[in-house]
């Protein structure tokens, strides 16, 4: 992405940010009539299932397209700069915690599946170093903690079908253990592990905010 | 009359029913559940809706999953409840860190944070809640005074009918968005073609689902709404580098004084009569409410200089008018069965999940639940009263909170809540990409708000289109010649052209700089 400092930008292109928002629609229009383009139109009178999308790709490509001409003519505004940081890396924490949750195929090998016990904290730990800010072990704290509140939120109170650990974790237990107590037992653990962890570290003023982050979720 | 007070009165009676609930430890425990499901929800509602970057639309989508353990009219008493809460979390966020949680609380901003520096916050928050109240009480009566007759109508509306009223709400969406009408109107086609995904309604061939069969029963609403207002938003945030402006004066007293109820009292009840007004309009017309209500505010006042600087007028007004059309914009929802935004899509949403058609036939199918919604609409205007004021304290710690530890949060709730509602992964992938594609957007000044209600709507236009065309054997001529139908549809036309003129234009995006 170029960055440019001037208000506006110099050459043919008077307006960046409205040439780059048209290309954007007509490739999405283009898109749409690929998609479609196997599809019956049919009649007013019987519409087949490719009208009313074909006839929507069109009218969003012609948006596109005179927003490029918008952009060709008159002055706008520049693209701005900005950091890939961000969404790279929250987005790998989305993915994490959808390929960790349960089992997916993916290819040809599955990914494991780690319940909410591995795939939460994977992805705080993770999605935690969107901002240039975050720091391991505050991210570990936090991960481990929000897992906890959310697994007694949504596991336990609320019994959602939301898969808690994996079952070699499960099998841990004694097998008298109903599901509850195995959960209440792994937040507990969690929670502590977290406040261990924030208790081990060298002191620093922000430790206690890290606190506070926990009980929100609850 | 009669039959206003008798369905108030089997709403209200479905409110605060009492059910033994199973209580662990002591046995069955009568309880008011609705009553205690609606306080929850409030509850919730404004712990997440106070989070900054975090709106009604994102906050329903990521509790949705919270309600579902309950009995279709509990569950949806509590999202009345969550919303609620949300909105009023935007407005304390608004008054307190100046950071608008969504479109509505914008206006909020100007004099509610002067307020606020001024070391007024508790006056500021208190007249918000006050002001928010008195709108729901007549928001709530509007409603059930407006249910009955609005559904009778419904029932002489065709697909022509229906087709026309969703054109003139898009069209609606078109005039209020902010920036270029080109821009929005693209938002709203893509939107439309986003609906498409997924198999014909007639035929049940696949339509660009890339051969995927998690693609065939089409995107869900609650994916997109989350990945372009929750995840995109965090995107969105992270670039700014933390600036949060937490008001550090004292919060001061609450409760307004005799002066400030005196100056606010008319500003209230103007503000709830065009905030419920507006908001009955299809195309989110609750959004322009205060807007309207603080231009006329500060044209009627004796010194229009205040405004800006911490009038209470410029914080009771729009906020009894946001919270007037919070409420009246559930009307299309309940008698037309249309979606008038993003948060009723959600409710649509929620409702078919628990095997609720919403429309005109809701209200004699399941009174309860129509009629208990409605009486909820107040109850949770007196639980905001009763939790928000003492919780303020709660509320400031909160935002005192730095971001790189709010973002996870809200990212993993967004993960948790999206997996819950359909147990795919597929769809937390989705998210993401949604997310992707709304930062994009955003940086590229498109607004996601018009995408979200061509897509809320998209689905019943070409359905009531299609059908509308094949009782007319192709003759596009029947959406002129039914008369409601041409009705609609010259409002619109109207509302585009004054909306182009180059005068109209000038002042419109005045009152969006305002």
């Amino acid at each position: 992405m170029p960055a440019r400092s001037d208000t506006h930008a110099r050459g043919p292109i008077r307006g960046p940010r409205s040439v780059a928002g048209g290309l954007l629609l007509v490739g999405l229009a283009a898109l749409a009539l690929y998609l479609t383009r196997d599809l019956s139109q049919g009649t007013l009178r019987s519409m087949g299932p490719g009208m009313v999308p074909r006839m929507l790709a069109i009218g969003l490509g012609l948006s596109g397209l005179v927003l490029v001409g918008v952009g060709l003519v008159r002055a706008g505004h520049p693209l701005e700069r900005f950091s890939l940081r961000g969404p790279v890396v929250i987005l790998l924490a989305i993915a994490t915690f959808a390929l960790t949750i349960r089992p997916f195929p993916l290819g040809g090998i599955t990914t494991p599946g780690l319940g909410l016990l591995g795939a939460g904290p994977l992805t705080v730990v993770i999605g935690g170093f969107a901002s240039p800010e975050g720091r391991l072990r505050e991210n570990l704290v936090l991960g481990l903690g929000l897992t906890a509140c959310a697994m007694l939120l949504f596991g336990d109170l609320l019994n959602l079908p939301i898969p808690m650990f994996p079952e070699a974790y499960a099998a841990l237990f004694p097998d008298g253990w109903s599901q509850d107590g195995r959960l209440r037992v792994t937040a507990g653990l969690l929670a502590g592990v977290a406040v261990a962890l924030l208790l081990v570290g060298p002191r620093r003023s922000e430790a206690r905010i890290g606190v506070a982050g926990q009980s929100r979720g609850a | 009359m009669g039959d206003l007070l008798a369905n108030l009165a089997l709403g209200f009676g479905t409110v605060l029913q009492v059910v033994p609930v199973e209580v662990p430890g002591l046995g069955p425990v009568p309880l008011p559940m609705n009553v205690v499901l609606c306080f929850v929800g409030c509850l919730v509602g404004t712990l997440i809706g106070v989070l900054p970057g975090v709106g009604p639309v994102a906050t329903i989508a990521m509790l949705l999953p919270i309600t579902f353990k309950f009995d279709p009219t509990g569950a949806l008493i509590m999202l009345a409840g969550i919303y609620y809460g949300a909105q009023y979390g935007g407005s304390t966020t608004a008054i307190l860190v100046n950071i608008p949680g969504e479109a509505t609380s914008v206006v909020t901003t100007l004099d509610g944070h002067q307020m606020a520096r001024q070391g007024r916050a508790g006056v500021a928050l208190g007249i918000a809640a006050i002001g928010s109240f008195v709108a729901g009480c007549v928001a709530t009566v509007v409603i059930a005074a407006l249910g009955a007759p609005l559904t009778r109508l419904a029932l002489v509306f065709g697909p022509a009918e229906y087709f026309s009223l969703m054109v003139m709400g898009l069209v609606f969406a078109v005039v209020l968005a902010r920036g270029s009408i080109l821009k929005a109107v693209a938002m709203i086609l893509l939107g439309i073609l986003l609906s498409t995904v997924g198999a014909d309604l007639e035929t049940g061939q696949e339509r660009m689902t890339f051969g995927q069969s998690f693609l065939s029963d089409g995107i869900d609403f609650a994916v997109l709404a989350m990945g372009l207002f929750g995840i995109a938003e965090i995107l969105r945030n992270l670039d700014h580098t933390e600036a949060r402006d937490v008001v550090r004066q004292a919060i001061g007293r609450l409760l307004p004084g005799r002066d400030d109820l005196r100056q606010s009292g008319l500003p209230i009840l103007r503000g709830t009569a065009i905030g419920a007004v507006l908001g009955i309009l299809p195309g989110n017309g609750a959004v322009l409410g205060p807007f309207a209500s603080y231009t006329l505010e500060k044209r009627l006042a004796r010194d229009p200089s205040r405004f800006g600087t911490g009038a209470i007028e410029g914080v009771a007004g729009p906020e009894s008018a946001n919270n007037a059309g919070a409420q009246t914009s559930f009307i299309p929802l309940l008698t037309l069965g249309i979606p008038p935004n993003a948060v009723m899509a959600l409710m649509v949403g929620a409702m078919t999940i628990h095997g609720i058609v919403p429309g005109p036939q809701v209200m004699t199918k399941n009174a309860g639940l129509f009629w208990g919604m409605i009486a909820s609409m107040w109850v949770g205007n007196v639980m905001l009263l009763i939790i928000n004021l003492p919780l303020i304290g709660l509320w400031v710690r909160l935002l005192k909170v730095p971001y790189r530890l709010m973002f996870p949060a809200i990212l993993l709730l967004c993960c948790v809540g999206i997996y819950s509602i359909n147990a795919m992964p597929t769809d937390i992938l989705f998210i993401g990409l949604f997310g992707a594609v709304g930062y994009a957007l955003i940086r590229l000044d498109f607004e996601p708000a018009p995408l979200l209600l061509g897509f809320v709507l998209g689905k019943l236009m070409e359905e009531n289109l299609r059908r509308a065309l094949i009782i007319s054997r192709g003759e596009m001529s029947t959406f002129v010649e039914r008369p409601i139908s041409a009705g609609l549809l010259l409002v619109a036309v109207v509302l585009l052209v004054v909306a182009l003129l180059p005068t109209i234009r000038r002042s419109r995006d005045e009152v969006f700089v305002e």
